[in-house]
């Protein structure tokens, strides 16, 4: 296990009395590729706006690269960060921001983001306001990347975009990160994109952490029951369930194992997908919440 | 971090410099031409004093329809650009930011939000600074011709259209700008309020806040035509001119029930025609009412500002509105740092 790139503890954010990030706990390996899932409103933006210091945490603490988040040129010139809504200045063109990345950074790799975005074929002399959805999140990812940053926080970049900007998006991201040191947090609500670059994943909903790991012991460590109902009761010691769905005869679980844990021989095995698993930790909380 | 503010600002700096480029070629040749036409209406009158227009010069000169549109425009525009500073520079200076959510781009680069903001204030206030100068000086000497005639530059309108008012409004209603945007995060809201304070500040001040700079000067006389306004120096503020003053030396209202009873006599004499009684009796010409009152100790009272106070006045006045601008950057620091972006 290498370093820890962000760590929190018990990180609370309020609006008003309404808590949207409570109780969160979360720690992720530097070099690693997070997925930050959970439905709408799970406190996604929020957490990562605390992380960036965009807003200041109401409760908890947070160390990102080993320092507290603050707005500070020493803290934030190792992290790049794309707001949800990918804003950029309408009116400039993309080399007005390259420009504007030149002159409100200390290091700034101007030669990557310039021949990134030739590539991608996205005209540097067009107001921004101007170029589709998916031109746009490729300035800004080219811009975050040109801060040379050593943690990248992603707000559902590629929710607005179509099936094949949103692909090349994640091209983009993936060859960024194959290019080395690079840890990325990234937040969407759209599992199967995820899957495909991630190698963490982080699950939140109701405003807590339900879930936070590798994602190959995630896979590991989950199980898809099936069997009889009363079969169901009885999973023995290190089996807990984390999401049931019933017929009248017969029960389907989601279950994770602590180590050394016996599975019920009397019941079918399936290995969940993380979508799977994903959808369930969702789906507890939701009745969590419910009840 | 300089050059990115410049490049956010520079096609508004460019549009005001127009403005102003367009208000120097109304102010520039109608100041020459005015001064021309003031002078040789001096030299006319001294070689013929009898011309009919010498007894008043300001009832004569300039008083065609054109001039009164130039006059108007000059107000216009020392008062408007001002006011524009704080619309159109200050006003989006941080609402827009806040509302394209590109705050979240410039916040997240390698420079605090504390010198972001530092480097588009002074950016803003510097230009503001620049820009009153300039403005000021640039009116203030078109307006040396009305000032020399009419000896009117104390009073309201004009006191705040030069010397160094139009400078102080400038960096105000432009920090009133930022700090609203920053407040409310809506350029349109911001918009609003920053015209509404222009208004209040301006109306109040003139009105209610600038007699109270310096106890103004009192001077009595008896009641006559004529009488209280020889006393009262040319080019003064007056606040209060020719009220009346019992023999108790209480200021009452020239109404005929305040007046002794003999004296209310002589009003009948002059009751009007329709049988309600007279609310005011006119102090002209020799009237039987008034050297009734004279008779009975009462007196004509006048308030003003004498013209010697003329820049102190300004130096308070301007001093105020730069210890609000401050108080509105404090403001505006308070707004940015402390808050969620």
């Amino acid at each position: 296990m290498g370093a820890t790139a962000i760590q929190t503890k018990q990180l609370g954010k309020r609006y008003g009395s309404f808590w949207a990030l409570e109780n969160c706990d979360i720690s992720v390996p530097e070099g690693s590729v997070s997925a930050l899932v959970g439905p709408n409103g799970a406190g996604k933006s929020t957490l990562l706006k605390l992380l960036v210091g965009l807003s200041s945490a109401s409760k908890g603490a947070s160390e990102v690269l080993g320092k507290s988040p603050v707005q500070h040129e020493d803290f934030l010139s190792d992290i790049g960060y794309l707001a949800q809504e990918i804003p950029l200045y309408k009116s400039l063109n993309a080399r007005d921001h390259i420009a504007m990345g030149k002159n409100l950074n200390k290091r700034w790799d101007e030669k990557l983001v310039v021949s990134r975005l030739k590539e991608l074929n996205i005209p540097l002399d067009r107001p921004v306001g101007k170029l589709s959805g998916g031109q746009r999140a490729q300035v800004a990812l080219a811009l975050a990347l040109a801060k040379k940053p050593k943690l990248l926080l992603l707000d559902e970049p590629v929710a607005a975009l179509d099936p094949l900007a949103r692909h090349d998006f994640l091209a983009s991201l993936a060859q960024a990160v194959a290019d080395g040191g690079l840890t990325v947090v990234m937040s969407s609500h759209l599992l199967a994109d995820l899957e495909r670059v991630s190698d963490h994943v982080i699950v939140l909903a109701a405003g807590q952490t339900q879930l936070c790991d590798d994602i190959e012991t995630v896979l590991a460590e989950h199980k898809l029951l099936v069997g009889p109902r009363e079969h169901a009761k009885a999973l023995g010691d290190g089996v807990h369930v984390i999401h049931e769905t019933f017929t009248p005869k017969q029960s389907t679980l989601l279950v994770r194992m602590s180590k050394g844990a016996k599975l019920p021989a009397h019941m079918l095995q399936h290995e969940p997908n993380i979508e799977e698993i994903i959808l369930a930790y969702m789906g507890q909380a939701k009745e969590g919440g419910a009840a | 971090m300089n050059w990115f503010a410049w490049r956010q600002h520079r096609k508004q700096f460019l549009v005001f410099g127009i403005l102003l480029a367009l208000f120097a070629a109304l102010l520039i040749p109608t100041s020459i031409n005015y001064w021309h036409q003031y002078q040789h209406a001096l030299t006319t009158c001294a070689t013929n004093p009898n011309t009919p227009s010498c007894s008043d010069l300001s009832s004569s000169l300039f008083t065609s329809s054109v001039d009164g549109l130039v006059r108007i425009g000059a107000v216009l525009g020392t008062f408007g650009l001002p006011i524009l500073l704080g619309l159109f520079i200050g006003s989006p200076l941080i609402a827009k930011e806040y509302e394209e959510g590109t705050n979240k781009l410039a916040w997240t680069q390698s420079v605090s939000r504390r010198k972001w903001l530092t480097v588009r204030l002074a950016w803003a206030l510097g230009f503001a600074l620049l820009y009153g100068i300039v403005l000021t000086l640039l009116i203030t000497w078109w307006s040396r011709t009305l000032n020399t005639m009419t000896q009117y530059r104390f009073i309201q309108g004009h006191f705040e259209t030069q010397g160094l008012m139009p400078i102080a409004y400038s960096m105000f209603f432009t920090a009133v700008g930022f700090m609203t945007g920053a407040w409310f995060r809506k350029t349109l809201l911001s918009f609003a309020v920053t015209f509404g304070v222009f208004v209040l500040c301006t109306a109040s001040f003139a009105n209610w806040i600038r007699p109270h700079y310096m106890t103004p000067i009192t001077v009595t006389s008896e009641i006559g035509p004529g009488a209280i306004d020889n006393k009262i120096p040319a080019g003064a503020w007056v606040l209060k001119r020719g009220d009346l003053v019992n023999k108790n030396g209480r200021e009452v209202s020239f109404d005929v029930p305040n007046f002794p009873s003999e004296c209310q006599q002589y009003t009948q004499n002059i009751q009007v025609p329709n049988g309600g009684h007279i609310a005011r009796v006119k102090a002209s010409g020799v009237d039987p009412v008034i050297e009734c009152l004279n008779r009975y100790g009462f007196h004509q009272v006048a308030k003003y500002q004498p013209p010697y106070r003329y820049w102190d006045f300004q130096r308070i006045e301007a001093g105020i509105y730069l210890g609000m601008t401050a108080l509105v950057v404090g403001a505006t620091y308070w707004l940015v740092l402390r808050r969620d972006a």
